[in-house]
C-alpha cells in the first residue's frame, strides 16, 4: 500500500490544491489544481480533472482540463475530452480529441514559441513608426512646396489625403454607373476642401458687411 | 486506496482542500484540508496545519493539527504543533513538541 501510494501520485476526483507541485515523478489530476505543475515524469489530467496553470512534464496525457500552457520534454497527447487553452510544446504533439486554443509546436524547439511571440508583437508596432516619418516626410516637403504662399500652409495637406483615399472609392462607382451625375459628384468631391475656407472667408466677410 | 497521494518526490506549496482521503507520502507545506482521513506516511514532510477526520502520522509534520474523530502519531513520527482531536494515541518512540486539546 505504502510503497503503491509512493509510487504514483494522485490529485483525487474530490480535492482541490492551491498551489504549485513539483517534483521528479509521476502525477496523475482527477481533481482541480490551481497552480503551475512541474514534475520531471509523466503527468495524466483525467477526464475530471481541471488545471488552472501552465504544466511541465516528461509527457503529458490530457483527458480533461487545462488553462495554461503544456511543455512536455517527451511528448504531449491530448485525448477525447481534452480542453485545453494555452500553447502546447514538445517533440511530440498528438490530437487525438478534444479542443484546443492556442499556439500548438511540435519538434525539438522548445522556449522558441514565445521568442517568436515577441517578435511578433514587436513587429506589429514597428509599422506605426514606419507611418509617422512617412506622414513627416510629406509634412517636410509640403511646407518646402509651399514656401511661396505661407498663409496656404494648412489647407493643402488635406487635399493631399483625403482625396487619395476618396478617389479610389468613387471610381468604380462611377463606372459601374457610367452616367455623367456620378462624374460630377467626383468632381465636387475634389474642390470641397478649399471651397470650404472659401466660403467660411466669404461668409465672414459677408455676416460683416450685413452687421 | 486513497482517492488523493501525494506521493513521494512531489512537493506541493500551497492548499490542498478535499472531500475525501489524502496519504501524503511527499512533501506539503501550507494547509492540508480533508473531510476523511490523512495519512501521512513515514518519509513525508508535511509544514502544514492539518484538518481532517482522522489522522494517521509516520512521517514528519509541523503544524497545528485538528481532528474531528482521532488522531493516531505512529512510531517514528515527528509532530510539532498543537493536536486537538476526541482521541489521540502517541505510540512508543514517537517524537511530539506541543498542546493536546481532546476537547472534554
Amino acid at each position: 500500500m505504502a510503497s503503491q501510494a509512493s509510487n504514483l501520485s494522485v490529485i483525487g476526483r474530490a480535492a482541490r490544491v492551491h498551489g504549485r507541485v513539483t517534483g521528479a515523478v509521476d502525477l496523475e489530476v482527477q481533481g482541480y489544481v490551481e497552480g503551475d505543475i512541474a514534475v520531471g515524469g509523466d503527468v495524466t489530467v483525467d477526464g475530471g480533472g481541471m488545471v488552472g496553470a501552465n504544466v511541465h512534464g516528461r509527457r503529458l496525457v490530457v483527458r480533461g482540463a487545462v488553462k495554461g500552457d503544456l511543455l512536455a520534454t517527451e511528448s504531449v497527447s491530448l485525448e477525447e475530452g481534452a480542453r485545453v487553452v494555452g500553447d502546447v510544446r514538445a517533440p511530440r504533439v498528438a490530437i487525438a480529441g478534444g479542443l484546443v486554443r492556442g499556439y500548438v509546436q511540435s519538434g525539438d524547439v522548445q522556449g522558441a514559441p514565445r521568442a517568436v511571440v515577441r517578435a511578433v508583437a514587436v513587429a506589429r508596432p514597428a509599422p506605426a513608426p514606419a507611418k509617422a516619418p512617412v506622414s513627416m516626410s510629406a509634412a517636410v516637403s509640403a511646407p518646402q512646396a509651399s514656401n511661396g504662399t505661407p498663409a496656404k500652409k494648412v489647407a493643402p495637406p488635406p487635399p493631399v489625403s483625403a482625396p487619395t483615399v476618396r478617389h479610389v472609392e468613387p471610381a468604380p462607382r462611377a463606372i459601374s454607373l457610367g452616367g455623367s451625375g456620378s462624374g460630377a459628384p467626383a468632381a465636387k468631391h475634389g474642390p470641397p476642401p478649399p471651397v470650404v475656407p472659401a466660403l467660411k472667408k466669404g461668409a465672414k466677410g459677408a455676416l460683416k458687411k450685413k452687421a | 486506496m486513497a482517492s488523493t497521494v501525494i506521493g513521494a518526490g512531489i512537493t506541493i506549496e500551497g492548499e490542498v482542500t478535499t472531500d475525501e482521503d489524502v496519504v501524503v507520502a511527499g512533501t506539503l507545506r501550507g494547509k492540508l484540508s480533508a473531510k476523511e482521513g490523512v495519512t501521512i506516511e513515514h518519509g513525508a514532510t508535511v509544514e502544514a496545519d492539518v484538518t481532517g477526520g482522522s489522522l494517521v502520522v509516520a512521517g514528519a509534520l509541523t503544524g497545528n493539527v485538528t481532528a474531528a474523530e482521532r488522531v493516531d502519531l505512529q512510531q517514528g513520527s515527528r509532530v510539532i504543533g498543537n493536536v486537538k482531536a476526541a482521541r489521540v494515541t502517541i505510540a512508543d518512540g514517537a517524537q511530539f513538541k506541543g498542546n493536546v486539546d481532546m476537547d472534554v
